[in-house]
């Protein structure tokens, strides 16, 4: 008993504690008629696109994106609204209960305490998991196709968005007197991110380059098994600098001032820190289907590329168009052109007053001193003009095209799965546990 | 009240050396010094709101002090030397609810490296055998206090600072509670001890310091207070401790 490491008893003890809290019985309660849910519509619109598309559809037939993508979207939705709470209850929890008191007398780093929680409250979020395997291996029963490293990755994103959740809202219960009120400033850091998406969706800019490192876009390129370097290097600094926080914050015997400072130095080593891995180079394109990406000689064509290529685009944020061209072509382009330069050039958000202006809507290349416009939106229309100022010409597509895999079909049993037995299940063995420690 | 013998400076475990606390313009406590001595049992007197428990969470650094140091040997202790050298037990805490007793010294014991040889004898001690499997949330204030009190005993460090050991206990376990520490005490363990009722504080310490809205009225055994205590001009009724703490404060 005595040679067992500090930090191991606090870990086992952040563990019981978490088995022990209804909070988190409840969050796993619900996760699994939400990823239900979403598994199920998910199935439904899949069967639908197949029975329209036929054999041979190609990418809209990609289980990734139509399957695994909504399914797992019900993390997300659990990370905003429940997750917080569960790590809220296991910080605050310590503090009322004057356990801290008792614990912060043994000599320990603060960042070792906080990690115990973390990784406690990360297996606590892996457990959810469950659901998304069950999902998984009914998908496989019906017939379904599983590309596992896809999935994985949808699945790191979503741990990744967790462990930043946790972070979050165990550095902000460390920091406030009473769990309502931690309650409340995570949820309001949260609403923060949605009001950067939106205005970089009304405005662009500076609120355009912030919203690509918003946890919801995270977890958007990883639902596209995208893994980009520089996304998961900030992620995981992010992730450590919301833990430095938190350790700060339950140092209680220094002064506030001190803490202060501790906090000062934390955010601004992160904001280094994330500037600098902004621009670390690399990406993975995980999917199956390669939605991220060109088709391979197009893309090894473009990697080849030595001029640079400058993009000047004619649409205003709020322009349907320029989220195409964004999401599509350009984000594939800035995986793989070294030198890149994109300028937009509008005057309104929205651009319904410059739709009559002279060049509203149309796309300047620049490549090795020669200039094309058009008006495409697409791959096709974007790697056609550079092709062209290039004089390259990729070469010829290969025959190993992505045909998809179409499946006609109900999500059989998987209501009477999630609706019925997760529930009973998960609400037996909580009711059971509880009592059982009671 | 137990007999003391004559100490000397070396017998000083640690020096609380001019501890202010001061919350905006409340000044909650005021230079306050005294120093413990090894083996001895002290305890801290003072009404409710006299900074006592303030005190020793300052002490044990749970709480930022305005001001002041705990030193040993004239030298000040940083917060690990401290955390080696004193275990303070609050009052009024409900720690880790949902687990048993028995988790709690098992865990006091690997967690903190507290002294596995004496979990049999403070478990007897303090009458915990039939609490053992009983969760922490569930147990009754007293029963709360027995096993805190227990963990407290059980902690790896020389010195145990409690606060109030005996509120929510009744006047047998205060007597069986009293004796256990006494035990401890005649070990080498110092204790020393918050308490707001006069006569257990009479029953237990080997000496006394009077805190009073954040001052120290006083330091020593009943005999030198109350001498202290004419010497000012303030001369007790008797040479209780209850006459001699209002004559000094």
């Amino acid at each position: 008993m005595r040679s067992r490491k500090p930090f191991v008893w606090l870990v086992r003890k952040e563990w019981r504690e978490l088995l022990s809290s209804r909070a988190w019985w409840v969050l796993l309660a619900l996760t699994g008629p939400l990823v239900g849910l979403s598994f199920i519509n998910a199935v439904d619109a899949f069967s639908e696109v197949s029975a329209g598309a036929g054999t041979g559809c190609g990418a809209v037939c990609a289980p990734l994106p139509g399957i695994w993508a909504p399914t797992f979207g019900a993390y997300e939705i659990a990370a905003i609204f429940l997750l917080p709470f569960v790590a809220i209850r296991l910080m605050s929890g310590d503090r009322q209960s004057g356990a801290l008191k008792l614990e912060l007398q043994r000599p320990l780093s603060p960042m070792l305490r906080v990690s115990a929680k973390a990784i406690a409250l990360l297996g606590g979020w892996m457990v959810t998991g469950l659901a998304a395997i069950v999902a998984i291996v009914l998908w496989k029963g019906y017939g379904g196709s599983v590309y596992v490293p896809e999935i994985a990755v949808v699945a790191l994103g979503h741990l990744l968005n967790g462990a930043l959740t946790i972070g979050l809202a165990l550095a902000i219960a460390s920091m406030t007197d009473h769990p309502s009120t931690a309650a409340i400033v995570t949820l309001a850091i949260t609403i923060g991110t949605w009001v950067i998406d939106f205005a970089a969706a009304i405005h662009g800019g500076v609120w355009e380059t912030l919203a690509r490192y918003t946890p919801a876009a995270m977890v958007a390129l990883f639902q596209h098994g995208l893994v980009q370097t520089n996304v998961l290097l900030i992620a995981l600094v992010i992730i450590g600098a919301t833990l430095a926080l938190c350790a700060a914050g339950i140092q209680i015997g220094t002064s506030v001032r001190h803490r202060a400072w501790l906090t000062a130095g934390a955010v601004w080593v992160a904001a280094v820190l994330v500037m600098a891995c902004a621009f670390v180079p690399g990406s993975w394109d995980a999917s199956e289907s390669r939605m991220n990406s060109f088709d391979e000689p197009e893309q090894e064509a473009l990697e080849h590329l030595q001029t640079p290529i400058a993009i000047d685009v004619h649409l205003a944020p709020g322009d349907p168009r320029r989220t195409q061209f964004e999401r599509g072509p350009l984000a594939k382009l800035r995986r793989v052109v070294p030198h890149l330069s994109v300028r937009y050039l509008t005057r309104t958000s929205s651009g319904l007053y410059e739709q009559a202006d002279p060049g509203y809507g149309e796309i300047v290349y620049t490549v090795a001193g020669r200039h094309a416009a058009n008006r495409m939106v697409t791959d096709e229309g974007a790697l056609e003009t550079i092709f062209d100022l290039a004089r390259i010409a990729p070469a010829a597509e290969t025959n190993d095209v992505y045909d998809g895999h179409p499946l006609v079909g109900r999500a059989a049993g998987a209501p009477l799965v999630f609706y019925g037995v997760w529930p009973v299940l998960i609400g037996g063995a909580g009711v059971w546990f509880l009592r059982r420690r009671v | 009240m137990g007999t003391v013998e004559p100490r000397t400076a070396s017998d000083v475990v640690f020096e609380v050396a001019g501890f202010s606390k001061r919350y905006g313009h409340l000044a909650a406590l005021s230079e306050v010094s005294f120093s413990v001595r090894a083996g001895e049992i002290l305890g801290l007197i003072g009404p409710n709101g006299a900074g006592k428990t303030t005190l020793f969470e300052c002490v044990a650094g749970l709480l930022p002090a305005t001001r002041g140091t705990v030193r040993r040997n004239g030298v000040a202790l940083s917060a690990d030397e401290r955390a080696a050298l004193l275990f303070y037990l609050p009052d009024a805490i409900a720690p880790w609810p949902m687990e048993s007793v028995c988790w709690a010294l098992d865990f006091t014991i690997g967690f903190f490296g507290g002294r596995a040889d004496l979990r049999a004898e403070v478990v007897a001690s303090l009458a915990l055998e039939p609490l053992l499997d009983r969760t922490m949330g569930t147990l009754s204030k007293g029963e709360r206090k027995r096993a805190l009190i227990a963990i407290g005993l059980l902690s790896p460090v020389p010195v145990l600072l409690a606060d109030e050991p005996f509120d929510g206990l009744d006047l047998r376990q205060s007597r069986d509670v009293a004796a256990t520490l006494r035990a401890h005490a005649a070990r080498g363990r110092t204790l020393v001890l918050s308490i707001h009722q006069i006569s257990d504080a009479a029953r237990i310490c080997d000496r006394f310091v009077l805190l009073s809205a954040g001052r120290v009225c006083g330091e020593g055994t009943l005999d030198e207070l109350a001498d202290d205590a004419i010497s000012h001009g303030h001369a007790p009724l008797d040479r209780g401790l209850e006459e001699v703490f209002l004559a000094l404060t």
